[in-house]
């Protein structure tokens, strides 16, 4: 090992030019790890945003009457969520159990709306809120009847006979959002006399892409086993558009991997292979005093283990300040996802060396089966 | 000591294949001077690195001490360099990272020598280099340079020297230190073979072979 500092202290530009290499590997890929990363959860949250895009309603439904009403005029158990929970089969998130009435309610049609005050998510996996939730007593009223009836924040309306404090006015969402009344579920299923009864369960599926290209026949056909009173609609657009944007953006860093790879690969095989040029005659003599192939071979791939190692923690550390400093003006939600992660710490030191030992593989191997005449006349 | 059989050797140029040696058979006995002479090109070299174990022959044998060394493993022939040869070269090969006393205690990075240093410190001192102990070799003149590299091949007192034009790039003073240093060595019961262009050796030797176009001509 003595040997070895001695002879990186000596030639400080050639070891330089390798960590160089090594440090631009590492760094920019935990720097795309990273970003990827923060990308994902990007996306996962503008997609939520995007709304739901799973509605599980009761089987025996007419479909024609549930789009020309908005909902289904059927109900089911609201156990149905619990059966949805405990299966693996189908990739669910955000469970919300939702009842849904239409009245004439001051000579306007509205609908009332009852959301599950916690949204249930599978395999106890706990994710952020993707609906509010309104207390017991309390209603949120849509833009459009809030405008029209003049109705404000803090009023005490009255419907279906019992009086409840309007917490919120909606802004306007330009859907049939706004002409709903929303409710606590529990409250308006006592309110329309439907105790334990839902007539929707609204979903964020991500199995949107399928081996035989039907995702929604493979979904209907998982939810028959578990929930055969249950049918279920799946809004196309929207998931194929939170597919393919988490496709882009996994795909991003599969393809940018191997391209970093290959390059960093060719520049540290360069730089090795002017090392043994450089120390051809070295080589020689090493093999006139009695070192064998391996023993000589050992020194430059002792060398290249430290170049991947000193690579591996510096370029970890460049990696990471750099997504530091440009993630958050890249990612408005993600950045706070971005943190170093020690699990690609830990790969780097282990994976880094190994690499630069490989990637010298080929010229110190070209070196040492060299003639040694021949290398001790250069 | 050393019997050299039959070696040929031959080289690939192009499609063509160029005979460095041809049916070269030699004997050295032990505490012999032999100088190896010869036109550039006539194989001299080939034959040192060949005795020497670093080329192999393309037939043929080299026998020392009853082993052929051309049947060794390259671990076995590691072992015979490290412990029964000492090379010197015309251009030194001192290994520009290391001072001089790092340089000749090199042989010591092998698991089987074990150099002790006051060796060292006697050896610098007989060659007139002690003070340049610490010393790099670019820091050191050609003459300094050649006694290190006399000193690292003699450090492990081996039984043999093989010498590669030792004296081509010294002035007349220093060609005289190192050929003393090796007829001392030789007296003392060390074989050497060297390759050599001039005749300044010839006064050194017990006796000189001569090559051409890779065949023994003379010796």
């Amino acid at each position: 090992m003595k040997l070895i500092l001695k002879e990186i202290r000596h030639r400080k530009f050639n070891f330089s030019m390798g960590l160089l290499g090594m440090i631009t590997i590492v760094g920019l890929v935990v720097f795309f790890y990273t970003m990827t990363r923060a990308t994902q959860q990007e996306t996962i949250r503008l997609t939520r945003d995007m709304g739901f895009n799973v509605r599980i309603i009761p089987g025996e439904t007419d479909i024609n009457q549930f789009w020309v009403d908005g909902y289904s005029k059927l109900s089911m158990s609201q156990e149905v969520v619990d059966k949805l929970v405990v299966q693996k089969s189908i990739n669910y998130a955000h469970l919300t159990a939702t009842l849904h009435k239409r009245i004439q309610w001051r000579d306007k049609q509205v609908v009332l709306t009852g959301i599950a005050s916690e949204e249930r998510e599978p395999s106890g996996a706990t994710k952020s809120k993707m609906i509010f939730a309104i207390e017991k007593g309390k209603v949120y009223l849509g833009y459009e009847i809030a405008n029209q009836l003049n109705i404000a924040e803090g009023d005490v309306i009255d419907i279906l006979g019992r009086q409840f404090e309007v917490s919120k006015t909606l802004t306007e969402s330009g859907s049939e959002d706004d002409v709903r009344i929303y409710f606590d579920l529990e409250t308006l299923q006592k309110l329309v006399k439907m105790e334990g009864r839902v007539n929707e369960v609204m979903a964020i599926n991500c199995m949107c892409s399928t081996k035989n290209g039907d995702p929604l026949g493979e979904l209907r056909a998982e939810l028959q086993k578990i929930a055969p009173e249950a049918e279920v609609i799946m809004k196309s657009s929207v998931a194929d558009a939170r597919e393919k944007q988490r496709k882009m953006t996994d795909q991003y860093f599969v393809y940018l991997f191997p391209i970093l790879l290959i390059i960093c690969a060719l520049w540290l095989a360069s730089v090795t292979m002017t090392n043994v040029k450089e120390r051809s005659s070295e080589i020689g003599i090493m093999r006139a005093l009695g070192f064998t192939s391996w023993k000589i071979s050992k020194q430059f791939f002792l060398r290249a283990l430290l170049l991947g190692f000193l690579g591996a923690l510096i370029g970890f550390a460049m990696g990471t300040i750099l997504s530091y400093q440009l993630g958050p003006n890249i990612f408005s939600v993600a950045k706070i996802s971005i943190a170093p992660n020690y699990t690609l710490l830990l790969l780097a030191i282990l994976i880094g060396p190994l690499f630069a030992a490989l990637a010298s593989l080929l010229p110190v191997l070209w070196a040492v089966n060299r003639d040694s005449a021949e290398l001790l006349k250069e | 000591m050393l019997e050299v059989k039959n070696i040929t050797k031959q080289f690939n140029s192009g499609k063509n294949k160029v005979s460095a040696l041809s049916n070269i058979n030699l004997k050295v006995d032990t505490s012999e001077f032999v100088l190896v002479k010869g036109e550039s090109g006539s194989g001299k070299s080939t034959l040192l690195f060949t005795i020497g174990g670093m080329l192999n022959p393309t037939s043929g044998e080299v026998i020392v001490n009853g082993k052929n060394l051309i049947d060794l493993s390259e671990k076995e022939r590691g072992l015979y360099r490290a412990n029964k040869i000492g090379f010197v070269f015309q251009s030194y090969h001192l290994l520009p990272y290391l001072n001089v006393f790092d340089n000749i205690m090199l042989p010591n990075e092998l698991a089987t020598i074990k150099i002790d240093k006051e060796a060292v410190f006697t050896i610098v001192e007989e060659l007139g280099i002690k003070d340049r102990l610490y010393h790099k070799p670019s820091q050191l003149s050609a003459g300094e340079k050649q006694r290190v590299a006399l000193a690292r091949a003699l450090i492990v007192n081996p039984s043999l020297i093989l010498a590669d034009e030792p004296t081509g790039n010294l002035d007349e003073k220093n060609t005289i230190y190192v050929m003393n240093y090796l007829k001392a060595y030789q007296e003392k019961g060390g074989t050497v073979i060297m390759v050599t262009h001039g005749n300044l050796a010839d006064r050194y030797a017990t006796r000189t072979i001569r090559l051409d176009k890779g065949k023994l001509i003379s010796g």
